[in-house]
């Protein structure tokens, strides 16, 4: 029978004798000498050739046949020779890679790494960020593996190695060096500026030096970080300017007129078009981030939340912080927000307003009445609930523990300064049905893999420790955040799906209870264990925008059951129709998210606006189920004909009549279009069940 | 007696309320153009005081209006019904009733309820969101009926004079 070899892209050829004979001729001709066959022959003595032998393995044969032979000069022309071809075809693959590029739909769908809607075109700026993925995707597993090696030894960092590329657990944003997201302090730049992180600006001394200099800040942190960056103290530093200029009492003399211009504008005027040139400029996509936006998040505050958070908290001029402004120009910025988002897209900033809960309600009833009349006027945001302030949400995603309410005179209010250094997920639908096949308890495989990555994030904390060493984390250095204030995150992906997979039905009943309690107990349990002084852990239900996506097919290619094509950070089935409101929010009630101590927001898609009172009427079921975290998502509708933005979800657009529509909605945090996600998430939209709220 | 096939939290029914609707069974009216005729049927699963006690266990502190869809079949037991659920909820929670008859059944009292919806489904003339509707939605206040049904006609893609 023939033997046949593999070649490069898999295909099978049958082995020619005469191909390698000629490889070996060319490459003593390439040193000036010549081949006998006696020669040939002795070479071809050692090598061993089967069905299915690679080409890759025939070549590392010859070469040591080679230098078996001493043939030490032939051999090494041969290994350039390779290695020239090694390199010509990595062109080829990129130059592949930038042509499936141009071709694909839309950015996310062309991205072959980490797919994500925040970029809203492709174009050369989005390609030159693309293209070197995959060099820092190995880069980065080098410098992981090489520390795992030296703290844990070889076994560990093979394990880790062969986890993540049978897909148990997936490296999040291994395609950016920086370490992921913060929630920073603005206290060192209110005090210095920007020098201290590299840049060149003065500390603020005025509302349009604070303006202007806060979006050169923020896009000069975002600049080192992989994901988002939440400035909890924007409105709170921008009233402080404000007071300086027009007293704390301004807000009662809004519509006084403030600019002697020719424009005469009013003090409101003066300071919406504050809130127009900082939103509009950080929505534009940047430079520094490969075309995208910065991921920017606010958080607003009741008077509860904001006196816990910010009581001690004293300004350069040793004024304290000014609750009454401070309230008007927290619903000022909102109400503004939102009617700015029916003139155009603004996905940015993601908005989170904390709340402090008392006897099942908001206990400032300002506030909770605030906020329901926010949602039924169409604005889309977040909302935080707590019945201590024992915690903020900064972020579309992160919800962290304020470890420290007090106030330095060098970094500020302790509390808002945190975030994720770094996330490593466990695929638990994968993990689960492993252990099940080999007739093993879950929990005692999930066991290995959970302690697993806690080695893998305490080897990337040793990692960003060198980096700030060497002065390469001026974030840190300069004290917008702190190294043991940051967490290092565990996600986890694909629970609902891991559960299904054991015959547990997905709705609120003691078995699925007991396996989300057994199953994020466990990590929470590890995460204590690896706790030090310098190092916290916390566990979030990822987003998982590109990897729910991910995870699903793979799974499914490697003959494990995935019911669906995308896995999402829900403890619901997203498609099912038979869960209602009250039963999701139960869903994510206290004893779901228990032991989620990164969080994990209920995301209630609605088909139609709610009304105030109905809304008041959710905050308060969320409060009596312990869900602490959540958004309400109503479908806006972009008219592609006329550009229209309308907050209901509409089938025509009302005012050209055209039914070219496109639907705004949260992807996972933020809000985009749905043609900017990327196909698969597409699909995964236009399955989300949207309550339907009438049965009419 | 009375069945039920399902039940939902729902927003629309009842304005400003949030809702738990029940789907009752075995409706006698067979409106043309019935958009759940899996309703004439008399199937389901029995809706009795121990049933509103089991749905107020689940969702009694949720909602604020239990709204009974149907039931024309057996007026006296909503009626029933919805005087228990005030009673075991110290008129905590209000109620509701879809009747598909022109006027509320004889032997029944405005009293027992709180909100009221009269009128069978007219093809023609359309549901509760149609100006030609011949349906009424009522609050019910000391005695007295509000015609409500203005605030189902809303057009839809209103947000912007809301705001």
């Amino acid at each position: 029978m023939e033997t046949t070899i593999i070649k490069r892209d898999g295909k099978k050829e049958a082995f020619s004798l005469e191909k390698i004979k000629s490889a070996i001729r060319k490459a003593f001709l390439s040193v000036g000498s010549f081949a006998t066959d006696e020669v040939i022959t002795n070479i071809l003595c050692r090598i061993n050739i089967t069905n299915g032998t690679t080409v890759e393995d025939i070549q590392n044969q010859v070469e040591v046949a080679l230098m078996s032979e001493r043939y030490y000069a032939v051999a090494k022309s041969y290994m350039l020779y390779r290695q020239k071809h090694l390199e010509d075809r990595e062109v080829r693959d990129k130059l592949q890679f930038l042509m499936d590029y141009c071709n694909a739909k839309n950015a996310a769908s062309g991205s072959k790494f980490d797919s994500n809607a925040n970029v809203e075109n492709k174009n050369m700026a989005t390609l030159i960020g693309e293209l070197p993925k995959s060099n820092f995707i190995r880069l980065n597993r080098r410098m992981l593996t090489d520390r795992i090696k030296e703290m844990y030894g070889k076994e560990v960092s093979d394990r880790y190695i062969n986890l993540l590329n049978n897909h148990y657990i997936y490296k999040n944003d291994e395609t950016s060096l920086s370490n992921y997201c913060a929630s920073i302090t603005m206290y060192p730049w209110l005090i210095s500026g920007t020098a201290s992180i590299g840049g060149n600006s003065k500390a603020p001394t005025n509302l349009k030096s604070f303006c202007g200099g806060f979006i050169n800040m923020v896009f000069m942190v975002s600049s080192m970080l992989s994901g988002a960056c939440a400035t909890p103290e924007f409105l709170m530093y921008m009233n402080y300017f404000i007071g300086l200029e027009f007293g704390d009492d301004y807000y009662h003399d809004a519509d006084k007129v403030v600019d002697l211009s020719k424009k005469q504008r009013t003090l409101d005027k003066v300071i919406t078009d504050y809130f127009e040139q900082i939103v509009y400029s950080i929505n534009q996509p940047t430079g520094a981030r490969n075309f995208q936006a910065v991921f920017w998040n606010i958080s607003y505050y009741d008077s509860y939340y904001f006196n816990s958070l910010f009581e001690q908290f004293i300004f350069p001029n040793g004024s304290k912080p000014h609750w009454e402004s401070l309230n008007w120009l927290q619903k000022r910025f909102m109400k503004w927000f939102n009617k700015e988002r029916t003139k155009t897209i603004l996905t940015f900033p993601v908005e989170t307003m904390a709340l402090l809960s008392e006897n099942g309600d908001a206990k400032d009833k300002e506030y909770g009445d605030f906020t329901a009349e926010m949602y039924a006027d169409g604005h889309s945001f977040f909302t935080y609930m707590s019945d201590n302030a024992d915690s903020l949400s900064s972020c579309c995603r992160l919800r962290n523990e304020i470890t420290d309410n007090g106030f330095s005179y060098t970094l500020g209010a302790g509390g808002v300064s945190t975030g994720s250094k770094s996330v490593l997920t466990i695929n638990l639908n994968r993990c689960i049905q492993h252990a099940a096949k080999r007739e093993m308890h879950y929990l005692f495989f999930l066991e290995e893999v959970v302690d697993l990555v806690h080695k893998v994030q305490m080897a990337y904390n040793e990692n960003l420790k060198y980096m700030q060493e060497k002065g390469m984390l001026p974030l840190f250095d300069a004290g917008y955040i702190n190294m043991s204030r940051q967490y290092l995150t565990i996600g986890v992906n694909g629970l609902v799906e891991a559960a299904e997979s054991l015959g547990i039905e997905i709705t609120d009943n003691p078995r699925y209870l007991e396996f989300v309690q057994q199953v994020l107990g466990l990590i929470e349990s590890y995460n204590k264990k690896y706790r030090t002084k310098d190092v916290m852990f916390n566990c979030e239900m990822i987003p998982a925008e590109n990897v729910g996506v991910k995870h699903a097919k793979w799974d499914k290619q490697d003959g494990f059951i995935s019911k669906r094509d995308c896995y999402n950070s829900y403890f619901y089935i997203v498609e099912d129709e038979s869960l209602n409101i009250v039963d999701k929010f139960r869903l994510h009630g206290h004893r779901y998210i228990e032991h989620l101590t990164g969080g994990s927001a209920l995301h209630m898609n609605l088909d139609e606006h709610l009304s105030k009172q109905q809304y008041k009427q959710l905050l308060r079921v969320a409060v009596q189920e312990g869900c602490n975290y959540f958004t309400f998502n109503i479908p806006n509708t972009v008219c592609n004909s006329c550009g229209h933005i309308d907050k209901n979800n509409l089938q025509e657009c009302p005012v050209c009549k055209s039914k070219d529509l496109d639907y705004l909605t949260r992807i996972i945090g933020y809000m985009k279009r749905v043609s900017n996600f990327s196909e698969k998430r597409q699909i995964e939209a236009s399955q989300r069940h949207y309550a339907t709220v009438s049965q009419l | 007696m009375l069945r039920f096939l399902s039940y939902n939290i729902v927003f629309q029914e009842v304005p400003a309320e949030v809702s738990l609707a029940i789907n009752i069974s075995n409706c006698p009216n067979g409106c043309k153009g019935c958009h759940s005729p899996y309703l004439q049927e008399d199937k389901g699963d029995i809706l009795d005081e121990s049933m509103i006690d089991a749905l107020l266990v689940k969702y009694g502190d949720a909602v604020t209006c239990i709204c009974f869809m149907g039931g024309d079949a057996d007026p006296q037991t909503v009626e029933r019904l919805s005087r228990y659920i005030r009673k075991s909820t110290d008129s905590q929670l209000k109620t509701a009733w879809y009747s598909g008859k022109a006027r509320l059944q004889k032997n029944c009292s405005i009293a027992n309820f709180d909100y009221l919806k009269l009128g069978p489904y007219v093809e023609s003339l359309g549901g509760l969101d149609s100006s030609a509707t011949n349906q009424h939605f009522y609050r019910i206040e000391n005695g007295n009926l509000i015609d409500e049904t203005f605030r189902f006609q809303k057009k839809k893609g209103s947000m912007a004079l809301m705001l």
